[in-house]
């Protein structure tokens, strides 16, 4: 961990939808949280008996709220622990260990407009990123992908920020959301924010430059890109242990049980903290961090996310 | 003497085009694409091109479609600026911006680019013709074009300036600082660098 940890209290659990919690914290010591980036994530550490998860969970509570830390986790059924075990068996009054918010997902503050496209639960971070706009008075229009059934519960939690926002929710599927229609029209110096599952994220990233847009107006949060793989042996060189990845978890979630320390932050494959060199064995680049060269070249995995390609790898860990 | 080592001077490179523009825009300080200014294989009719004809007759039926390899005449660059903020006004994601002339042209399309929303991901600049200087007098902000020597007097203020390397884009000049505040009077001989 580079940072430092927060002891924090739940204080109070809504449950939004069957599938759908928000967790509001309170510092456990009393006293006020730091200020949160807009657009910044938290990781909680789980502990379900000898098994514990590190999960990483974007705020939705307003940057300026420092009293309370708010997230909305969904329960997923290929779940690998962690929102299960929040849903299930956490509850009012449960301390748990945070690690300081981080942000690898900020508003540009030379855009002259931002555009914020969320997919199902890829709301997160635009709730905080619209309460920052909404203080500090920024162009924005905001686009929601949901399912029919969750609409009303998007609605809602959209509806503090429709006076200063253009909000619309699409319940009718990817093919009727007219995604190019929507990036060919927007003015010079917008910048566009797409969170949620990775077709979504890749649709706007490649339409967007197939429109001419600069890469650098193309904003994404990556998270839980970490799906299984086959199983494999990573064999750490400088702790000398052998660890074996089973094929419902993470490179890095098998290096902590193991009991070796690895830095790690945004658990994703995003801020690029857990890039560790390789030094055999060939890999399964599944991060957003690494160039392509850098894929190619094949010195350096980031575990949280990436995987070997063959039954071995050798890392400098 | 001429390089001070000072990052913020901007260089140059040729207007090499982008194949992921959805539309280019090409503004020229002259009545021509001067061809040394064009990157190897790039095709000037894939742009839009505004040239400065620095004269009051202009085509009786002046070129006013805007659509790539079409070139419309201006007066002056200040009548071309004047369109540019009402064109960029309009314009959607995906324009590309290219510049070609000298200095103080380049840096004023920058900053009018610039508040309208674009990034220098989205502009290149080529610079041609003189290397005359705008100059910013940092004691009184009086601004001078066309300075040529190491050693300019202010016209604002009349302190004698040395004149740096250190660039303002934001005023589109390089700074202007008093060379005899040490040593009043101890003004060194002016020397023709910039021409």
């Amino acid at each position: 961990m580079n940072a430092g940890t927060l002891s924090v209290r739940v204080r109070e659990i809504t449950e939004l939808a069957p599938t759908l919690k928000r967790f509001s914290f309170e510092p456990a010591h009393g006293g006020e949280f730091p200020t949160a980036p807009a657009g910044g994530h938290v990781m909680l550490t789980l502990r379900d008996g000898d098994k514990v998860m590190k999960n990483a969970y974007s705020l939705v509570s307003a940057p300026g709220q420092r009293a309370r830390y708010e997230i909305i986790v969904r329960k997923v059924s290929q779940s690998r622990g962690g929102s299960a075990f929040l849903h299930s068996k956490v509850a009012p009054g449960d301390v748990l260990d945070m690690a300081m918010p981080g942000s690898l997902f900020s508003l540009a503050s030379t855009a002259k407009k931002h555009l914020l496209i969320g997919g199902g639960i890829g709301i997160t971070p635009m709730l905080s990123f619209l309460a920052e706009l909404k203080s500090r008075g920024g162009r924005c229009e905001m686009h929601q992908l949901s399912s029919l059934d969750e609409a009303p519960v998007f609605e809602r939690l959209l509806a503090p920020f429709s006076d200063d926002a253009e909000i619309a929710i699409h319940t009718g599927g990817r093919a009727a959301f007219d995604l190019a229609g929507l990036l060919a029209r927007q003015p010079l110096g917008t910048h566009v924010y797409v969170c949620g599952p990775h077709s979504l994220m890749d649709a706007v990233v490649s339409t967007a430059a197939a429109l001419g847009w600069p890469k650098g107006k193309v904003h994404k949060e990556s998270f839980g890109a970490a799906a299984g793989g086959l199983p494999f042996k990573a064999i750490l060189k400088r702790s000398g242990i052998e660890v074996e990845v089973k094929e419902n978890e993470t490179l890095l979630e098998a290096i902590e049980a193991a009991g070796v320390a690895a830095s790690c932050l945004c658990r994703g494959g995003a801020c690029g903290e857990c890039a560790t060199a390789v030094v055999d064995g060939e890999l399964d680049h599944r991060d957003d961090f690494l160039s392509d060269e850098e894929k190619a070249a094949g010195k350096l995995v980031m575990l949280c996310v990436s995987r070997a390609r063959g039954p071995r790898l050798v890392l400098d860990l | 003497m001429s390089d001070q080592g000072i990052k913020s001077k901007p260089t140059y490179g040729k207007i090499a085009g982008d194949k992921a523009a959805r539309y280019q825009l090409l503004l020229v300080e002259g009545a021509e694409i001067p061809a040394e200014v064009l990157a190897e294989g790039v095709d000037p009719s894939a742009f839009e091109t505004w040239t400065v004809a620095h004269a009051s007759a202009l085509p009786a039926a002046p070129m006013m479609d805007e659509a790539p390899g079409t070139v419309r005449p201006f007066r002056s660059a200040s009548h071309m600026f004047s369109a540019l903020e009402e064109r960029l006004d309009r314009e959607t994601m995906g324009l590309r911006f290219y510049a070609v002339g000298a200095e103080p042209f380049l840096w004023d399309a920058f900053n009018i680019a610039s508040a309208a929303g674009l990034s220098q991901q989205e502009m290149q600049f080529a610079h041609v013709g003189p290397k005359a200087r705008r100059i910013y007098c940092v004691h009184c902000r009086t601004l001078m074009d066309g300075v040529t020597t190491s050693i300019v007097t202010c016209t604002g203020c009349g302190a004698p300036l040395f004149v740096r390397d250190h660039f303002s884009k934001r005023l589109a000049s390089y700074m202007g600082v008093q060379v005899d505040a040490e040593a009043p009077g101890e003004v060194p001989a002016a020397e023709e660098l910039y021409k």
